[in-house]
């Protein structure tokens, strides 16, 4: 054995210990790479500044801000506004109803294109494709007319960044924050990404090193993040709100990230992350990864919303919507304040949250809602369920230990949060 | 034969990726995981080649999920030669990957990426020095602008596997060469 | 001058002298080893982490790591 040992010293183990591949790199290093002197340039200077917390942390709030800006623009203004609703309100709609069979009162017709509303007693047709709440009405616009091009305005600036190489930077500087709540400063990545759809979001949290890390992180996303088809049309009905929301969703997701980290077992490791220097990004590049995250956006939504659209209009015609709301109202009204109607906004949610905003628009534009429970029920819809996408894909990433814990905060997170809000607006006395 | 295009994370090897392959790609799903990674074909004389851009890893000690999928990708494809993209400014933490591979028997063809960003820092490196002491073509190029990768690709097929003991040894032999030279330039000067 | 790399003021260069064990591993794969050259790029406030530059890379480390790296400087 002594003898073996004695050979086996002679030859090269493969693989290499790290230090004896590490003696090897610096041998042929010290050969081959010669670093000559060097002038920082401009680059440089620009890569330490927007790391460096006095002058990073202006430049943070100036690109986010821009980013929410083109956002509102480009997808609000520009297209849904712009084009959008006046092509769905004034001529799909109207066609539809012209020259779609059946008519007000017949199931099909109601189903795919106008369900109508009461006025003074009386069903009249809708005029717009908020409250018409058809598969072929509703459902379209939700996902072509608004939630699109939300979308992509998110996509392409996300893409923008990430090919820079802003993103690491943005991580350094929050960093100081998430890492009291046993988080690190990658955390924003995923987070960010997760405002475009958390199906990318929770993919995004594998670089987290522990379980603990990646189970805080998919608990806060499908919580307390919002996607954008969900943001897009929030900000299309609710503009006003949007500051007031994205704040209560912020103080919940770090109040409840520290809550959290004091509960979870598990190790949160310190931050170790390379920060590349800013690159040119290439249109080539962009361009590929905004076709495949929109198209692979559009697989999922474009079924979805209609097929939630289906459900959510059969439950209204079967007295289902009605049964629900009689059992659900009190608890609604009671702890957090909404009107029973709001039970059918939140079964749209277990399917897609765009849909659910979207149902709660039909119900805003019947007058039955004040502001204060049109915030709260956003609220609620944003932190009650993760959309099915969401919760199949924490599913497969998660033990089932960890899905109930996933689920239990979520209960527990919707139940406190939910009448923390409402008793704030007791207080504030605009409840 | 498959090829493997492996990498850090931030060295470019999506744009890396999207210069070789031709317009059908496909991002799939590593079966049981949620890391995704893409997928698509090259022309490599005349023949359709299969390039899969395996998720960016540090090293093959994975510590990590992405890093785990990348270990199990490059251990069920023995048969791929890989095309290792490293930060031409980063040589040496790029090189500890590059080893990883090279130890593990796959036939690799180093890509010295980002080449113009190290020559715009002064780095300067002995390509054909790199490419003797590891005994594997080293190609120089800058994704963005697709420089060097006529040679790269034409490298591929030249890609064999190597020993580390080798390695090892040429990269000792020359080193020993060379400190002999200044010793023999040194003994020399004295003489006269 | 030995000090801690948590220590290191501003803009500050020095070489990496030692590493605490079962950290050694970790930032290998990021170029960090005794003997490297390190130069500190940022310290971010109330406890946040460092940014530092090794071999013309730049790596951001937690805190509670830079304390684990002990440099010599001046």
């Amino acid at each position: 054995m002594r003898l073996r040992a004695q050979v086996k010293k002679e030859v090269v183990k493969v693989p290499l210990s790290v230090d004896e591949r590490w003696d090897l790199i610096e041998n042929i290093s010290k050969q081959t790479v010669e670093f000559g002197a060097y002038k920082h340039t401009l680059k440089d200077a620009i890569a330490e500044l927007t790391v460096k917390p006095l002058t990073g942390i202006p430049v943070a709030i100036a690109v986010i801000y821009g980013f929410w800006s083109f956002f509102c623009d480009f997808a609000g203004t520009l297209f849904t506004d712009g084009f959008m609703v006046k092509i769905f309100d004034e001529h799909w709609l109207p066609w539809l109803q012209s020259v779609f069979p059946g008519g007000l009162r017949n199931s099909f017709y109601a189903l795919m294109v106008d369900a109508g509303h009461l006025e003074e007693g009386i069903l009249v047709a809708s005029d717009n494709c908020f409250e018409a709440f058809g598969v072929l009405t509703s459902g379209l616009f939700i996902v072509f007319g608004v939630v699109l091009w939300a979308i992509l305005a998110f996509y392409l600036i996300f893409a923008i960044l990430e090919d820079i190489g802003y993103l690491p930077r943005l991580a350094v500087l929050v960093d100081t924050v998430l890492h009291k709540i046993g988080l690190h400063g990658y955390a924003i990545v995923p987070t960010f990404l997760s405002l475009g759809c958390n199906v990318p979001g929770v993919t995004a949290t594998r670089p987290l090193e522990t379980r603990k890390q990646r189970f805080m992180m998919m608990t806060l996303l499908a919580i307390f993040v919002p996607c954008g088809a969900q943001i897009g049309i929030m900000q299309d009905l609710v503009p006003e709100l949007m500051g007031w929301i994205f704040l209560t969703l912020a103080i919940g997701y770090l109040g409840f990230g520290f809550i959290l980290n004091k509960i979870v077992p598990g190790k949160s490791p310190e931050l170790i992350m390379d920060v590349p220097p800013y690159q040119m990004p290439t249109l080539r590049n962009i361009g590929r990864k905004l076709w495949i995250r929109t198209s692979g956006f559009l697989l999922v939504a474009v079924p979805f919303v209609l097929l939630g659209c289906l459900i959510v209009g059969l439950m209204y015609l079967t007295g289902a919507m009605d049964w629900l709301a009689a059992v659900f109202g009190p608890l609604l009204m009671v702890w957090f304040g909404v009107p029973s109607e709001t039970v059918a906004p939140l079964i749209a949610g277990f399917l897609r949250k765009d849909l659910a905003v979207g149902v709660l628009g039909g119900l805003m534009a019947q007058g039955i809602m004040t502001t204060f429970q049109v915030f709260t029920s956003v609220i609620l819809l944003c932190i009650y369920f993760p959309c099915l996408a969401t919760f199949a894909l924490m599913i497969k990433e998660e033990n089932w230990k960890e899905l109930l814990g996933s689920l239990a905060s979520l209960v527990a997170m919707v139940f406190v949060y939910g009448g923390l809000i409402h008793l704030v607006g007791i207080i504030l006395g605009v409840a | 034969m498959k090829i493997l295009l492996m990498g850090h994370p931030n060295v470019g090897k999506s744009v890396f990726f999207n210069r070789l392959t031709g317009a059908k790609v496909f991002e799939s799903n590593y079966p049981g995981t949620t890391v995704d990674f893409m997928k698509g074909w090259m022309r490599l004389e005349g023949e359709d080649v299969e390039l899969i851009d395996v998720p960016g890893a540090f090293s093959l000690e994975p510590k990590d999920r992405a890093e785990e999928v990348a270990v199990k990708m490059l251990a069920e494809n023995r048969d791929s030669v890989v095309v290792c993209v490293l930060d031409a400014s980063k040589v040496e933490r790029g090189l500890y990957l590059a080893l990883e591979i090279i130890e593990r028997g796959y036939p690799v063809v180093v890509a010295l990426n980002m080449w113009d960003i190290a020559e715009d820092k002064n780095i300067r490196i002995d390509v054909e020095k790199l490419e003797r002491i590891l005994g594997v073509p080293v190609v120089p190029t800058t994704a963005i602008s697709g420089e060097g990768f006529k040679e790269l690709v034409s490298k591929i097929k030249e890609a064999a596997p190597v020993k580390i003991e080798g390695v090892i040894e040429s990269a000792s032999a020359v080193s020993a060469a060379a400190s002999a030279g200044k010793e023999g330039g040194g003994e020399s000067a004295a003489v006269s | 001058m030995e000090k801690k790399l948590s220590e290191m003021d501003f803009d500050e260069e020095g070489t990496v002298k030692g590493i605490e064990e079962n950290l050694r591993k970790q930032v290998a794969g990021m170029g960090i080893r005794e003997g490297k050259k390190v130069r500190m790029a940022t310290k971010q406030p109330i406890k946040g982490p460092v940014v530092v530059e090794v071999d013309k890379s730049v790596t951001s480390l937690g805190l509670g790591i830079a304390e684990k790296i002990v440099v010599e400087v001046g």
